[in-house]
């Protein structure tokens, strides 16, 4: 077990650098669409409304790996089969891999995150917006200048938290043949055909991972605090 | 909310420092002072949160430099009278006017319609309000408080903004807060930013709601103090307040509402001393105002 270890910790290393990146262009995409769909659930558009509740329905209902399936092996090929070229090219960069997976991974967090800013939002008191308001900020300016910056505190931790499930999530990357730490896991089970130790060696990675990663968010928000004394 | 206890108190800590906040500030003096004449103004304006009235053709009139107080019990529509005068609150009917120009609304082709974001801002710029729970924004610090408006509605310069925070400071007598968060400071003291975040617009009416009802006893004179200080300077102020002791010595007039109306808008002293209707004796024996004492 020592030996084996040994042998494949610096691919399992390679393999742990590759789902992070994935986790993390991922992550961003998710922030910046929950950004959006927050800001689109809580306006006064009924149309802005109505989209963002459904995007949020569908894909909070979705498991990310069918959803997966459907953007790397389903849209490409589709736009390719209906002949037009324009939407072909615009969906050419899913047949890479990576790419597929941030897409799936991104847009099915992207639900989740829509929910966690929304509820940040909405718990910085409608004071601030008042006082705000009161200084002849325009609504988006008091958005930009002060209810996003506070909202960014309160939705911090449970951003941390998502990312850590996104991070466990890159795992299913693996079935689309992206070389990260599961993908490495099973390579290794079938050149060696030590299935235990290959993936028992994958679940240490991940657990050590989400443990710093966990300790890294909890620092971070200390510092973000809202609270100084 | 009735402050009763709480009246009157911090008095003799005002009077014990004697214009510190005055001369520190005093090349100001001359900033607040207009030229005369009405700089707000409403007419017949009303106001319904569904059914209910909370403004019923309220006039009132305030001149530049002048201090009006606000006091009526709870309910009768000052906070509502306020928010309507920088347009938080969109009234029903009526004109509100500050310099002459229509607040929110405009004329278009013979109808009133609702004003642009724009030009409410315009105006919200110049009108500065504290609120009773200070409303300090967290994640700055003092001076990020102070240089928030300046620097992103007014667009002035950054050193200029500071210049400007720092002579509210020291009018406020926090100079030593400047790096401070405000849940680093007291009440008091945040009520004292929140009043110096509104200076540094350099407002030419300011609004006050209950500034002191949130605070505990024993800060409730060092907020008063700096209010005294910017009426002195003759800064346009309406302050809606409990504090009767403050209304009588600081306000040029005090307006009584109840229920949703202005019964009363009389020059202080005789609000004071010849109540003129039963309804305002009784308020003001519920506030039990303590004697004069000199
Ligand atoms: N946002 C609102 N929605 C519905 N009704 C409201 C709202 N704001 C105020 N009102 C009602 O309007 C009336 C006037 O309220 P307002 O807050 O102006 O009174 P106030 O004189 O400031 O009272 P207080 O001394 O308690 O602060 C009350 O009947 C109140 O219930
Ligand atoms: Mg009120």
């Amino acid at each position: 077990m020592i030996q084996f270890a040994k042998d494949y910790i610096p691919l399992y290393f390679a393999g742990t650098l590759v789902a992070l990146g994935v986790a993390a262009l991922s992550m961003a995409l998710s922030v910046g669409i929950g950004l959006l769909g927050a800001l689109g659930r809580m306006s006064g558009n009924r149309t802005a409304r109505s989209v963002t509740s459904a995007y949020v329905a569908f894909f909070r209902g979705i498991p990310p790996l069918v959803l997966l399936y459907v953007v790397y092996f389903g849209l490409p090929s589709w736009a390719q089969e209906l002949g037009v070229r324009p939407l072909a090219d615009f969906l050419a960069p899913l047949n890479n891999r990576i790419m597929s997976a941030v897409v799936a991974f991104g847009v099915n967090s992207g639900a989740y995150s829509t929910e966690i800013i929304r509820s940040a939002i909405a718990s910085i008191h409608p004071e601030q917006m008042e006082a705000a308001q009161s200084l002849g900020m325009s609504y988006w300016l008091a958005m930009r200048r002060i209810i996003v910056p506070q909202s960014a505190r309160v939705a911090f931790p449970p951003l941390g938290n998502e990312f850590i499930a996104v991070l466990k999530g890159t795992s299913l990357a693996s079935v689309i043949g992206v070389t990260e730490l599961m993908r490495d896991a099973q390579l290794v089970a079938a050149a060696t055909f030590r299935n235990l130790a290959a993936y028992t060696l994958a679940a240490v990675f991940y657990v050590v991972l989400v443990i710093i990663l966990q300790s890294v968010v909890g620092r971070l928000e200390r510092r973000l605090s809202l609270v100084h004394k | 909310m009735l402050a009763g206890p709480s009246l009157g108190q911090g008095r003799e800590e005002t009077r014990s420092k004697p214009g510190t906040l005055l001369s520190a500030a005093a090349e100001q003096t001359t900033r607040y002072e207009g030229s005369g004449g009405p700089l707000l103004q409403l007419i017949d304006v009303s106001k319904y949160f569904g059914k209910t009235p909370a403004l019923s053709d309220v006039n009132l009139t305030v001149n530049r430099g002048e201090t009006v107080a606000i006091v009526g019990p709870s309910g009768s529509g000052k906070t509502t009278l306020l928010r309507c005068i920088n347009f938080l609150v969109p009234y029903d009917s009526g004109r509100i006017l500050v310099n002459g120009r229509l607040v929110g609304y405009r004329e278009q082709q013979g109808n009133t319609v609702r004003d642009t974001g724009h030009n409410v801002n315009e105006i919200r710029k110049r009108i500065g309000m504290v609120f009773q729970q200070f409303n300090l924004f967290p994640h700055r610090t003092v001076l990020g408080n102070l240089i928030e408006g300046p620097l992103y509605v007014l667009r002035i310069t950054r050193s200029e903004a500071v210049t400007r925070a720092q002579a509210a400071l020291e009018l406020i007598g926090l100079m030593d807060k400047v790096e401070a968060y405000p849940d680093q400071l007291s009440g008091g003291q945040q009520q004292r930013v929140a009043i110096a975040r509104a200076l540094c617009m350099e407002p030419e009416l300011m609004l006050f709601d209950e500034v002191t009802s949130a605070l505990d006893p024993e800060l409730v004179g060092e907020v008063l103090s700096v209010m005294r200080q910017l009426a002195r300077k003759g800064m346009t102020m309406v302050v809606v307040t409990h504090e009767m002791e403050f209304a009588r010595d600081v306000a040029d007039r005090v307006v009584f509402m109840e229920a949703s109306k202005i019964v009363t808008d009389q020059p202080a002293s005789d609000f004071f001393e010849r109540p003129s209707t039963p309804r305002i004796g009784a308020f003001l024996s519920r506030l039990s105002l303590p004697r004069n004492s000199d």
